[in-house]
């Protein structure tokens, strides 16, 4: 058949949802709005204080303990710099990196914003050489992840 | 000891960017049809089905398989594990044949992602929506993000990425099944633009839609005909989120954890001691090079603190083993099928079936597949020789 004659018919999905974010996320997200605190659950098996916080550690598959509060500064583990728009997701430039915050056994994602990445090589360097970041929190905190980002110290 | 298994037909689609002359059942049927003509088998031999399709955002058809792949008057099972569906499915057919349920199985795979008009919103949408998906993660900034995490242990540069890339895609070029398959120079990655630093365009995976199918068997079936035995094979799970395997015991998210214990398992079944010497050729799930260069170690190639001399030498065509003859998954990801891919072309390498790319006197082959941020790993030693 000719390519011409193939037919292609159009479509999309575009669904609502409402995401069940659970009691302990809940109240990590309750600590960063109202107290601009960041707490963790420790697993009582492997000790690791899990940050973000876990109602259980999938490693070991048991339920985490206590409630403990972490420093709000913090080294970069891996980081990316994003350069292309991509259909859909934020404008570029955005650095996004996890940190380890000092007490914590797991690293966290967010922002690391007030870098220069208009050199995105330069920038790249950058963050392997400048590791250590500290917490900035919104001014207008809505109980999210996005109510905080890093900043390099 | 249970009788041998192994892999007597193998199909395939070629891999392009859209397959619009077929829809997802003829596209399916296509790589299915090969796969019974090459084992010599008509569809009443086939005892049971194992699907694999991975999101199925994808395709924008919720449970594609079951219009594409399932058969009328056979057991059927679905399996995803993400870029791992196709290996973790073979892993399943091997299982039911080994627990007497079926002499033959079929194995098939299909990406139908040509449909999407965007890939990475809909990667974006299977990161956890309450801690991560915010920022921008998706499959390439997964890999970027573990990119820098390399660069940081072990002083990988960018040129490394490029160099591993510039060697798949140039193998590519002789295979047949990636359709547009364009040698590139290390120069022409580094010059390509910047996806998610330090990730470039020219080192990414392109889109690429197919079906793959192999058939499965035991017994006088399998020692009739020219099969690629299964020696070993292991699979195993991992933490989701990979802020969680950052500070671990047994290893972090770049150690590929699950990967180490599938080829341990695998290489125990198998009787690998010394993975370089026996194995002649390795087919990677790694649709970025930073995924292939974690591999290494993880298989026992090298010494984690010896991860860059050994690329070095993969780079300078110095490893003593065959890596991705076909390209690798780095030169075409149908991310259902990928990890079936591989074992399909591992499978066409012991049986001397390979073609321009064939591997000269390839007698043990090993397979990987990797799923979610290398969440889910399999491995898959086939060899000439009945086990």
């Amino acid at each position: 058949m000719n390519p011409d004659d193939l037919l292609i018919l159009p479509g999309n999905w575009n669904f609502d949802y409402q995401y069940f974010a659970g009691e302990t996320a809940s109240r990590f997200f309750a600590e960063l709005r109202d107290h601009q605190q960041i707490l963790g659950r420790r697993c009582p098996s492997c000790e690791r204080l899990l940050i973000p916080a876990r109602s259980y550690c999938d490693a070991c598959y048991v339920e985490t303990g206590e409630w403990e509060q972490v420093g709000l500064s913090g080294t970069i583990e891996a980081f990316a710099i994003i350069q292309t728009q991509f259909p859909g997701l934020p404008e570029p430039p955005l650095a996004i990196g996890f940190v380890t915050l000092d007490g914590a056994d797991s690293a966290i994602l967010n922002f690391i914003r007030g870098i220069d990445l208009s050199d995105v090589d330069a920038a790249g360097e950058r963050l392997f050489n400048e590791k250590r970041v500290s917490v900035e929190f919104s001014d207008n905190p809505q109980g999210r992840i996005t109510d905080f980002h890093f900043v390099l110290d | 000891m249970s009788d041998p298994v192994g892999i007597i037909g193998v199909g395939q689609t070629p891999y392009r960017k859209r397959n619009s002359d077929k829809s997802a059942g003829e596209l399916a049927r296509t790589a299915i049809l090969e796969a019974l003509s090459d084992a010599g088998l008509e569809p009443d031999a086939i005892g049971a089905v194992i699907g694999g399709v991975a999101p199925d955002a994808l395709s924008g058809i919720g449970d594609i398989d079951k219009a594409a792949i399932a058969m009328p008057g056979k057991p059927y099972i679905h399996v995803n594990t993400g870029g791992a569906t196709g290996s973790s499915a073979l892993l399943a057919a091997k299982t039911w044949i080994d627990a007497g349920r079926a002499d033959v199985v079929l194995v098939v795979a299909l990406e139908r992602m040509g449909q999407a008009a965007t890939a990475q919103s809909i990667f974006n949408t299977i990161f956890d929506p309450i801690y991560e998906k915010d920022f921008v993660l998706t499959t390439i900034t997964m890999a970027a993000l573990r990119a820098t995490m390399l660069m940081n242990r072990d002083g990988f540069t960018g040129e490394h990425w490029a160099g591993i890339a510039s060697r798949n895609f140039t193998q590519a070029t002789r295979n047949p099944l990636v359709i547009g398959a364009k040698a590139r120079s290390v120069a022409d990655v580094l010059a390509s633009p910047v996806l998610a630093w330090p990730i470039h365009l020219y080192e990414a995976c392109p889109i690429s839609e197919g079906a793959c199918a192999v058939v499965v068997a035991r017994g006088d079936i399998a020692r009739s005909r020219n099969t690629a035995w299964i020696h070993g094979t292991g699979g195993f799970s991992d933490t989701y989120s990979m802020g969680d395997r950052m500070h671990r015991a047994e290893g972090s998210l770049i150690e590929m954890v699950p990967l180490r214990r599938a080829a341990q398992v695998a290489y125990r079944q198998a009787g690998v001691t010394d993975p370089l010497s026996q194995l002649d050729l390795l087919e990677l799930q790694a649709p970025f090079a930073i995924i292939e260069a974690m591999a290494y170690p993880a298989l026992g190639l090298c010494d984690i603190d010896a991860n860059r001399s050994f690329v070095d030498k993969v780079i300078a065509a110095d490893a003593p083993i065959a890596i991705n003859p076909s390209g690798g998954a780095q030169a075409a990801n149908p991310v259902s099928a990928t990890a079936l891919v591989r074992i399909a072309e591992a499978a066409l390498q012991v049986r001397g079936n390979a073609g321009d790319r064939q591997v000269s006197d390839a007698r043990l082959a090993l397979a990987t597949g990797q799923g979610g941020a290398t969440q889910f790993s399999t491995v898959c030693i086939l060899g000439s020789d009945v086990p």
